[in-house]
């Protein structure tokens, strides 16, 4: 069954199943990097997998081309991208800000260092 | 349809409809902006921040209370703004006013404390305000998109504001933990919204049911087919619920919780426990009701959404989007047994009964050997957030049933969350003024307080008590009302939250009377000397805590409006 799915989308025109599986993919990628890594930049890192990989769904979701059909998202899918890239920078620098913070106290950004809050 | 009646219909619906009920949100907007750029003017650094802040708060409070008095919401409808992205509703307007109430109050904390007398007043301004305009729009939010950026634009103020206090490591520790879970949580929510989305080919929340109430989820179950839609919507669902469980402090995505509350000053603690857990109920009620509700007539929606579906099919010039939902036969919305959308309800009140019972109990629990003030009261609001997540849970079974009783439900909840700002701010202040007075935040060390401040000795155990819910006090009515409606909705599961709740009523007495006995009983130590209060710490104290006994001996008042501002929301 599996091997049908796969075989399908190797022979199939790209359609929005292409897309989901590149963004499914990233999105494990971006998850397993914020799980495993130590320092707090590879974990940023991670976290802008994810979000681009529902970015990636939701142009694929919204695209008239590849999906050509009533079940559409339309523009909402490009428009909801677009805000998404504007909150993942605006995130990103928060969150390098803090980073920073946290550098001048500790002499350094391994998340394991922060360790005196015991939650 | 032409350009020209496009952009007019267009134009109306932001110019006549939309922005007048916006003021709130718009009033915020132009006073961060107005005290960023204060600065840069001549002469724009003697004006105090605290004056432009306080101006616009309380400027933004008149815009959200009804012209015509607090009854003109008896008849207030619901309204769709910008083309279906915010709705203004009864439950919108009540939780506005609360929230920037509770804002005009943190801001008079805040200065009285000295948080935000430095230098970088202004920049703690900006921030508590944005927070705000975030969580404003996290309450009237109708649609995916809306529902992402409110989140958003209330969580990353909400990270600076942690370790706004520069140069402590455990501000910056409690700021770097928050940060980076509240970043996961985000992407991960939005990752099932963008899978709900795809599924459902709509992020326009009623749209969405429509288009669920036409999938026939019953009928598909039944015939055995349909499995993996089902299951994508269910991991979409999951997936939206980990970003809402994060911004309630739910288990198992409680963990930043306590560290943050330990970590950052007492001042936004409060804020962090009573703005940002009312509007993260308010958007679990927006999602519940709004993917697991449809109301009888969706004419007025249709209306709103119109020119959003007009503005896509001429861009993509063939693809029509939204309103195909409508066109669809409208299905039968009689609340019986095979209504199509009571597998969504049972699949959100599942999940949110069970959290909500883990939460509550986890956190009763876990409050226990907390030595550390702060870290006690963030597990008491972990607790809280599952009580008042159980309400949302009753409500939303209730409202397949019998929309009086929901609304009874939500009504509870409402007060719940009116009276918990006053206890939990109280509380707050109390950390707050104190730990300037003896630079302590420990329990030991309030041990005796009743002799040296025996006005805010008597005004912590008051507020301590009302947290556990005892008669006297305000905090009993809203606990008795949920209970009450965890009963009205019957069944098994709902009669284990019930029993649940009970229980962790009788568990939460033993901490926060241990507090009380420290204050009251155990003598001072000889170490710490003896803390005294100013006038207006006290007087701040006295206003902020007063109403919690005056609401448990008349709470007739606050009950009502909470009243009015369900009565016709469904």
């Amino acid at each position: 069954m599996q091997n049908l799915i796969l075989a399908n989308l190797l022979t199939e025109p790209i359609g929005v199943a292409h897309y989901v599986v590149v963004s499914a993919f990233m999105f494990t990628c971006g998850v397993l990097c914020m799980a495993t890594k130590r320092n707090v930049l590879g974990v940023l890192m991670g976290v802008e997998l994810v979000l681009n990989a529902a970015s990636i769904n939701l142009i694929a979701f919204g695209s008239p081309f590849l999906r050509n059909d009533a079940n559409s998202l339309g523009l909402d899918g490009q428009l909801m991208t677009l805000f998404v890239i504007v909150l993942a920078a605006a995130e990103a620098a928060v969150a390098l800000a803090i980073a920073l913070n946290f550098y001048n106290n500790h002499d350094s950004i391994d998340v394991d260092r922060a360790d005196e809050l015991l939650g | 349809m032409n350009l020209t009646s496009l952009i007019d219909s267009l134009l109306s619906d932001t110019l006549q409809t939309s922005l007048p009920l916006f003021g709130t949100e718009l009033a915020l907007c132009g006073t961060i902006v107005f005290m960023l750029l204060v600065r840069v003017l001549k002469g724009g650094q003697h004006v105090p921040p605290f004056l432009l802040a306080m101006t616009g708060a309380i400027i933004a409070l008149w815009l959200a209370l009804p012209r015509e008095g607090i009854e003109a919401w008896a008849d207030l409808g619901r309204q769709e703004l910008f083309t279906g992205m915010l709705v203004h509703d009864t439950l919108t307007a009540y939780l506005r006013v609360f929230l920037l109430s509770f804002v005009v109050l943190f801001l008079v904390l805040a200065q009285l404390t000295g948080l935000a007398d430095r230098d970088d007043g202004q920049d703690f301004f900006t921030l508590v305000l944005g927070a705000t305009l975030g969580m404003c729009v996290m309450v009237s939010a109708n649609h995916l998109l809306t529902i992402f950026l409110g989140v958003e634009m209330a969580s990353v103020p909400s990270y600076v504001l942690v370790g706004i206090v520069k140069g402590r490591r455990r501000s910056s520790e409690a700021a770097l933990k928050y940060a980076i879970y509240g970043a996961g949580a985000a992407g991960v929510m939005l990752y099932g919204i963008s899978l709900l989305a795809g599924v459902l080919g709509s992020a326009h929340l009623p749209t969405m049911a429509h288009e669920l109430a036409a999938l026939d989820i019953p009928g598909q179950l039944a015939a055995g087919e349909g499995g993996s839609t089902v299951m994508v919507l269910a991991l979409g669902g999951l997936m939206m619920g980990v970003g809402l469980a994060f911004k309630l402090s739910a288990v198992p995505f409680h963990f930043w919780c306590p560290d943050v509350f330990e970590g950052a000053p007492a001042e936004i603690g409060a804020f962090l426990s009573v703005a940002s857990k009312a509007a993260a109920l308010a958007l679990l009620i927006r999602v519940g009701f709004g993917l697991g509700y449809l109301p009888e007539d969706p004419a007025p929606s249709l209306a709103a959404t119109q020119p959003a579906a007009a503005i896509s099919m001429v861009s993509t010039s063939q693809i029509p989007t939204s309103q195909v939902a409508y066109q669809s036969e409208t299905a039968s919305i009689d609340g019986s047994a095979d209504d199509p959308l009571s597998p969504v309800r049972n699949f959100f009140v599942i999940l949110v009964a069970i959290v909500a019972i883990v939460s509550c109990t986890f956190g009763n629990l876990a409050a226990y050997g907390q030595t550390n003030i702060k870290r006690m009261l963030a597990y008491s609001t972990i607790a809280h957030a599952g009580f008042m997540m159980m309400a949302v849970a009753a409500a939303v079974a209730l409202i397949g049933r019998d929309v009086g009783h929901a609304e009874t439900a939500l009504s509870a909840l409402l007060l719940y969350l009116s009276i918990y700002l006053f206890m939990n701010l109280g509380a707050f202040a109390i950390i707050a003024f104190l730990r300037n007075a003896m630079h302590s935040e420990d329990i030991k060390d309030y041990a005796g307080l009743i002799r040296s401040c025996p006005m805010t000795a008597v005004m912590m155990t008051m507020i301590l008590v009302s947290l556990i819910g005892l008669p006297p006090l305000a905090g009993f009515w809203p606990k008795l009302r949920v209970l009450q409606s965890l009963y009205e909705a019957g069944g098994p599961l709902m009669i284990t939250v019930l029993v649940a709740a009970g229980m962790n009523t009788a568990i939460s007495l033993v901490y926060y009377l241990r507090v009380v006995k420290v204050m009251c009983i155990d003598p001072p130590s000889d170490t710490q000397e003896p803390p005294t209060l100013g006038f207006f710490s006290t007087a701040y104290i006295l206003v902020v805590a007063l109403p919690v006994l005056l609401f448990g001996i008349m709470p007739e008042k606050v009950a009502e409006w909470a009243d009015l501002a369900t009565k016709n929301l469904f």
